[in-house]
């Protein structure tokens, strides 16, 4: 057997193609008569268009076309997703209201500026603290009603478990909106060539972007073909085909040329999709021991077409943290003139941790208990929604190994109690949660004549390292070395794997792998003894043996590639697919983690900054631990961001006025200490053969709380609103 | 961006000669090609002033000397400058990114435009960009504009960092036109916006800023910037504090102090410095001298944290200086 090549580091595959800049990402791509559109945003953000005048971008140098909502091509509407430029109402500022198309990108923009746009302006609901008297429950979401209840016998109602109860903290959390701010900009080139489309832009899935781009267009899923082999970074913003990508594909079908449609990042930030931020508010009841008795958790977010909502804070947090005798979940939504919301990183479990682990750290204080410890305590062994038990839980590893590694017992319990020079120091810690998701997906596994093989799917690499773990799970399954796999995906044209998103990539594909590499050598062995020119012809494939790369039968044994070669084959091939069965009804696959920080309060200007993290992270078995600590330490970072940095700033008017990322704040390197990762070895064989679970959300889920519980250990100020900027530190010092 | 025409002239009057109007001067182009874009300046012509004779640094017995378009990245490494004026390369190396200070020109960062939102968004109104319009930040999204020195029209902050430490050394601009070249204390060069916030400073038009000069001061070694923001690096100030003192036998015997990030121009509080002369330093000292550092701000919605955050900032870069 070779060493295993799945559990050992590897650098990424894809490394020196994008950092040599030969990686061709969706706006890379070109074709000859290709044209750009750019596209005119909307400057309100509620009303109607009452006429808009184009005549002057129209007679521009190089324009070709000019698309309004008053003579644009028809896009169907899509479930889910807005149409562009199909009616005149606008629904937030900085929408896209039209699209210039000129031969070059320079003459398209300046006719853009020319156009003008004559509303019917409209007040604008831009504050959900404003609208939280029109908040309505949500519909339910896979099953789960927007209310629910959960009381031990005898107890009337969740106020009563809480009145009851021997101590109580309650307090309201808010949260800022997000943009996912991508590296890559919104962006697309789209061909159309004889009814057919070609489609490259970044992308969750090609699949589902084929399907949903067919239904917008009016044509089959046979018409499109999409290749998007490289995205950089979606984070949920890419799902689904946003504006432009329609919009271009349109274009290319009127004009009867290629086009490309990049976003400037300004209109990156408001012509696309949003994380909405939530208002929350989490109360907890427990006994003189820590033991919880009581929790409700009410959160309100902006909501999507139809009331729903994709930050599902106290929803995906609350049903299955702790246990907990009575349990009250409230999740509700209203509509905002904000771009739409939708799914962002650990959508529910980023906003709703930092109120649930807050809340924990409230009643630590309150009972003057350690925060580990209460946690410890209340450590649900079953699911408290579902009552199901853990595939595999060893979360109070990941508390008692965090807070070793930490020194979590240099901690001090009195607030400014630690003073390093004008810094005031404290710990903080939270839990970390995230369900386990799976989708089916069929692999294709391919032996070749020149002794390589070839792994190949319509998965998705967002930068998470999808291009490494093809070729690392195929190598691992075939015995051989990494660099012998070729890998293959974001082609339309491979086999369908789903859409990556909910940190189901490997826990899909690997499977998957796994299967069609066992087929492939089946395939493999079958043709060595039916074949009349093998060396095996003839004999009982129960006889041969494949380790390795080499085939082994009675009296000889030689590698693949030299069968293949006396058999006059190029290779061989076979897909193999994998697929969730009925585990789901008999487990819960989530993921866990404990999440300590350390920060520094300046005792004079309130700047907080973080000077130590460590993640303890109980996630299976891990396939690549190089790119899955980037996914846990980028997911940590982004907590520190919406912590200390990040947030979309709606004025009055909803005018979303830091639409850029000097404005925009995420956090830079000097923002950033070292990050510390560690992996518990637990493989989960229960969720999937591969024994692996999703990382990809893991890491961001409470880290904004474990910066605020320190800030309060720090300081003894109680920060409830993210981002937790200055202004609100220096309220509370002397 | 629209249409604009182009001119790179190799002396000072070929440049001075294709100035004015509705020309912009082009040095390291860190502001101007920005708004340009955003078509909130609109320049029919534009003069690239790169090749002119105006680098350099230049120590003598006067002081300091600075040609207008050295970069901001060779001042901050100068080794005069790091030592006879820490305020002044304090300031440049946590302004903008190596890369921004690599290009900007000391000229082009003193006159570099504000980062008001509304400013830079022509679908809003903006006195500055477009005199007579209204200010949409007043009544807006305000959080990082000014408290001091603001008028009905405009709060917009000033963005510069090295022109407070520059403010508050006393610094000089020569500027230069066809009519010959004058001499002009940087705390004057800048014009509170009052009614007319689109007029920033004391340059005629096609007039170009050549040099700028810091007097000798010997005691400025002990001089600190301290820049408070919402993150480490690449970020603009909420409040700033340059400052510099001359201690003898536990005395103060000068100081300088201004601010920055909290008001429409590069703020000196003369009020301050008077105040900490002839007292011993430390806490009290600095606490007590600072008391009134914000009088007469005017905080807007979300603006008002600026009024003790000034004063804390100084404090605390007052505290980080030698005793």
């Amino acid at each position: 057997m070779a060493e295993p090549v799945v559990g050992r580091p590897h650098n990424r595959v894809d490394g020196p193609l994008k950092v040599s800049g030969r990686a061709a990402y969706g706006a890379d791509h070109s074709y000859p008569r290709l044209v750009h559109g750019y596209a005119v945003t909307s400057t309100i953000a509620h009303g109607v268009i009452r006429a808009m005048d184009t005549s002057t971008a129209e007679r521009s140098p190089g324009v070709i076309a000019v698309y309004t909502p008053f003579n644009a091509f028809t896009i169907h509407p899509v479930e889910g997703l807005r149409a562009p430029l199909q009616d005149t109402a606008v629904a937030h500022h900085g929408q896209i209201v039209a699209l210039v198309v000129a031969e070059s990108f320079e003459q398209a923009r300046a006719a853009a500026f020319t156009v003008e746009v004559d509303y019917d302006e409209r007040r604008p609901a831009v504050s959900l603290a404003e609208e939280e008297g029109n908040a309505r429950p949500i519909p339910p979401v896979m099953g789960i009603p927007p209310v629910v209840t959960r009381l031990a016998d005898g107890v009337p109602s969740i106020t009563a478990a809480l009145a009851d109860s021997h101590i109580t903290v309650s307090a309201a959390y808010t949260t800022a909106p997000q943009a996912h701010a991508a590296m890559e900009p919104y962006s697309a080139v789209v061909t159309w060539d004889d009814g057919r489309f070609t489609v490259h832009n970044g992308t969750q899935g090609v699949g589902l972007q084929v399907q949903t781009l067919a239904q917008a267009l009016g044509v089959t899923t046979d018409d499109i073909h999409a290749v998007n082999p490289f995205v950089g970074g979606s984070f949920g913003g890419k799902y689904r085909p946003n504006a432009e990508v329609q919009l271009a594909a349109a274009a290319a079908r009127a004009l009867r040329r290629p086009v490309k449609v990049v976003l400037t990042r300004e209109q990156s930030f408001t012509g696309t999709v949003i994380r909405s931020g939530t208002r929350q508010r989490v109360s907890l009841g427990a006994a003189a021991d820590g033991t919880l008795t009581a929790l409700s958790h009410r959160a309100l977010a902006g909501a999507v077409a139809d009331r729903e909502s994709a930050e599902l804070s106290a929803q995906r947090t609350s049903l299955a943290w702790y246990a907990v005798p009575n349990l009250e979940v409230r999740q509700t939504s209203v509509p905002l003139n904000t771009p739409d919301p939708t799914i962002m990183r650990a959508p529910g479990e980023a906003s709703g941790s930092f109120a649930l682990e807050s809340a924990m750290d409230e009643l630590a204080v309150a009972l003057r208990m350690d925060p580990v410890r209460l946690r410890i305590k209340n450590n649900a062994t079953v699911h408290p929604y579902s009552g199901l038990p853990f595939s595999g839980k060893h979360l109070v590893e990941c508390y008692r190994l965090g807070a070793e590694r930490f020194g979590w017992r240099r901690r001090g319990t009195r607030p400014r109690s630690r003073l390093d020079g004008e810094w005031y120091t404290g710990m903080g810690m939270a839990t970390s949660v995230y369900p386990g998701f799976r989708n089916p997906a069929t692999v294709k596994v391919g032996l070749r004549a020149d002794g390589t093989a070839l792994v190949s799917c319509d998965t998705a690499d967002l930068g998470t390292g999808m291009w490494t773990v093809l070729p690392v799970v195929a190598a691992h399954s075939l015995g051989l070395p990494v660099r012998r796999v070729e890998p293959r995906l974001g082609d339309s044209e491979l086999s369908p794997a789903g859409s990556v998103g909910g940190s189901c990539g490997v826990v899909t594909v690997g499977p998957a792998i796994m299967a069609a590499a066992h087929n492939a050598v089946a395939a493999l062995l079958s043709l060595a003894v039916g074949e009349p020119s093998s060396p095996f012809h003839g004999l009982d494939p129960a006889d041969l043996r494949y380790d390795s790369g080499r085939v082994s039968g009675p009296g000889r044994s030689m590698d693949f590639d030299d069968l293949l070669e006396a058999m006059g084959r190029s290779g061989v091939e076979a897909l193999g697919t994998a697929a969730p069965g009925d585990e789901s009804e008999r487990y819960v696959f989530d993921s866990f983690g404990a999440q300590f920080v350390e920060v520094r309060v300046n005792r004079w200007t309130g700047e907080i900054r973080v000077s130590r993290a460590l993640g303890v992270m109980d996630a299976g078995r891990i396939v690549n631990p190089k790119t899955a600590r980037s996914q846990i330490v980028g997911g940590m970072i982004w907590g520190i961001s919406a912590a200390l940095h990040e947030g979309l700033h709606l004025d009055a008017s909803g005018h979303l006025v830091n639409a850029d990322l000097a404005n925009y704040l995420i956090p830079v390197n000097a923002d950033v200490p070292e990050v510390d990762v560690h992996f518990l070895d637990h493989p989960d064989t229960r969720f999937n053969p591969l024994g692996s679970r999703g990382i990809g959300e893991l890491g961001i889920v409470g880290t904004a709380a474990a910066v605020a519980n320190a800030v309060h250990n720090a300081t003894g100020i109680r920060l409830r609103e993210l981002p937790m900027t200055l202004e609100h530190v220096l309220a509370g010092l002397d | 961006m629209r249409g604009f025409e182009w001119t790179e002239p190799d002396t000072i009057t070929g440049a001075l000669d294709a100035a004015g109007g509705q020309a912009a001067f082009l040095a390291g182009g860190t502001t101007l090609i920005d708004l340009m874009k955003l078509q909130v300046m609109r320049p029919s012509r534009v003069v690239g002033i790169n090749r002119l004779p105006l680098t350099g640094i230049r120590v003598d017995a006067k002081g300091l000397h600075i040609g207008a378009l050295t970069r901001m990245s060779d001042v901050a490494e100068h080794p005069e400058v790091a030592h006879a004026y820490p305020v002044i390369a304090q300031a440049l190396l946590l302004s903008a990114s190596q890369q921004l200070r690599n290009m900007a020109s000391m000229g082009g960062n003193l006159l570099q435009r504000t980062r008001c939102t509304y400013f830079r968004d022509i679908a809003e109104p903006c006195d500055k960009r477009d005199p007579g319009s209204g200010c949409a930040a007043v009544g807006g999204f305000n959080r990082a504009h000014a408290v001091l020195g603001t008028s009905p029209h405009c709060s917009a902050t000033h963005a510069s960092d090295v022109a407070v430490a520059l403010v508050a050394l006393g610094a000089t601009v020569d500027l230069r036109d066809a009519s010959g070249t004058r001499t002009v204390d940087l705390d004057s060069f800048y014009r509170l916006p009052g009614g007319t916030p689109h007029i920033e400073n004391a340059l005629r038009p096609g007039e170009l800023i050549t040099r700028i000069s810091v007097p000798r001061l010997p005691w400025a070694r002990n001089s600190a910037y301290l820049k408070i923001r919402d993150r480490q690096s690449y970020e603009f100030a909420l409040a700033s504090a340059a400052v510099a003192l001359q201690v003898r036998g536990r005395r103060i015997e000068d100081a300088r102090v201004a601010v920055g990030g909290v008001a429409t121009v590069p703020w000196r509080l003369p009020g301050v410095e008077a105040a900490l002369r002839g007292r011993p330093p430390g806490l009290r000292t600095f606490e007590h001298a600072t008391a009134d550092a914000a009088d007469g701000a005017r905080p807007l919605t979300h603006n008002a944290f600026k009024i003790p955050l000034l004063r804390r900032t100084l404090v605390r870069a007052l505290m980080s200086l030698e005793p």
